[in-house]
């Protein structure tokens, strides 16, 4: 259905403010876990979110549900920033907790994947470690969230 | 499962995951429980936006439409009758520019081949009488020399 909606072009503003309504919130705090400035992620908020609903319907549909997609594109909007700043250290982000139920390893490199795109063979590089065992932390870390809201 | 979601899965693991995905459906399942999770997880991240950014992107949306329709406007051409001077407006843009081709009505051109054969016809007359002249003149300038002769 959300689909259908935004794949006309010109989608009616009533399209963007049910898309708003649902991402902004969701998109805000995920870049705000990049760039680490506040004022900053607004502005890349309005320039990102702009950006994807134009470009929405033009571009090849992926397999990925909206909001999963919605990150990946914030993510290679801001990859040239993420390139500059990042170091694997956790982000200090609005986590309601989520984060916090890490360890320090796991939340380096959920944050360093989640928030950076880093690969599982370029975090291995990073902390000496073999690809299977970053996997496993990786692995680790979203189930150990996921169990926290009950699933 | 986990680095397809994330979005750092190789092109091989993508693959595996889309044919596990066709083929199973508890592994189906399973992926999109994990989307969902995802997204619930984002939402326990999520920043309230400050009051006026819908209305700064639907600003920004509408430029771009309005930037578009006017770049269309320009390329499609013109495919139906003559609506009149507002129709006109519509489809195109007054632009300024600067032309070495000389408009002019149609009607001109009955104008210009009569003119064309008229001037033909003059030409042959003035040639006709030019002959007839030059003629003429030397019948005259023969009749001189033999009445001089016959004088003589």
């Amino acid at each position: 259905m959300p689909k259908a909606v935004l794949n006309v072009p010109s989608a009616e503003p009533k399209d963007i403010r049910w898309f708003y309504d649902k991402y902004a919130a969701m998109l805000l705090g995920y870049i705000n876990g990049i760039v680490q400035d506040h004022r900053k992620s607004e502005d890349y908020l309005v320039s990102i979110l702009t950006a994807f609903t134009a470009e929405f319907g033009t571009t090849e549909k992926s397999q990925l549900s909206i909001w999963l997609e919605l990150r990946q594109y914030a993510q290679s909007k801001l990859a040239v920033l993420t390139e500059k700043h990042h170091s694997l250290t956790p982000a200090h982000v609005n986590s309601n907790g989520n984060l916090d139920l890490l360890d320090d390893l796991q939340k380096q490199i959920f944050c360093a994947v989640y928030y950076h795109g880093k690969s599982i063979s370029q975090l291995a590089t990073a902390f000496s470690s073999e690809e299977d065992e970053i996997r496993n932390q990786l692995k680790r870390s979203i189930d150990k969230m996921r169990r926290s809201r009950g699933n | 499962m986990e680095t397809y979601v994330m979005g750092i899965a190789t092109e091989e693991e993508v693959q595996q995951v889309l044919l596990l995905k066709k083929e199973y459906p508890e592994f189906k399942d399973a992926l999109e429980n994990l989307e969902m999770d995802m997204e619930v997880l984002a939402q326990g991240m999520a920043i309230m936006p400050p009051p006026g950014t819908l209305e700064k992107i639907e600003t920004e949306i509408n430029e771009i439409q309005r930037r578009s329709q006017v770049v269309q406007k320009i390329v499609v051409p013109n495919t139906g009758s003559e609506n009149g001077r507002s129709d006109k407006e519509e489809k195109y843009i007054e632009v300024e520019a600067e032309s070495n081709q000389m408009r002019v009505n149609k009607a001109w051109k009955w104008i210009f081949i009569a003119v064309f054969i008229l001037g033909k016809v003059f030409l042959a007359g003035a040639i006709y009488f030019y002959l007839e002249n030059r003629q003429a003149r030397e019948e005259v300038k023969e009749l001189k020399l033999e009445l001089k002769q016959k004088i003589k």
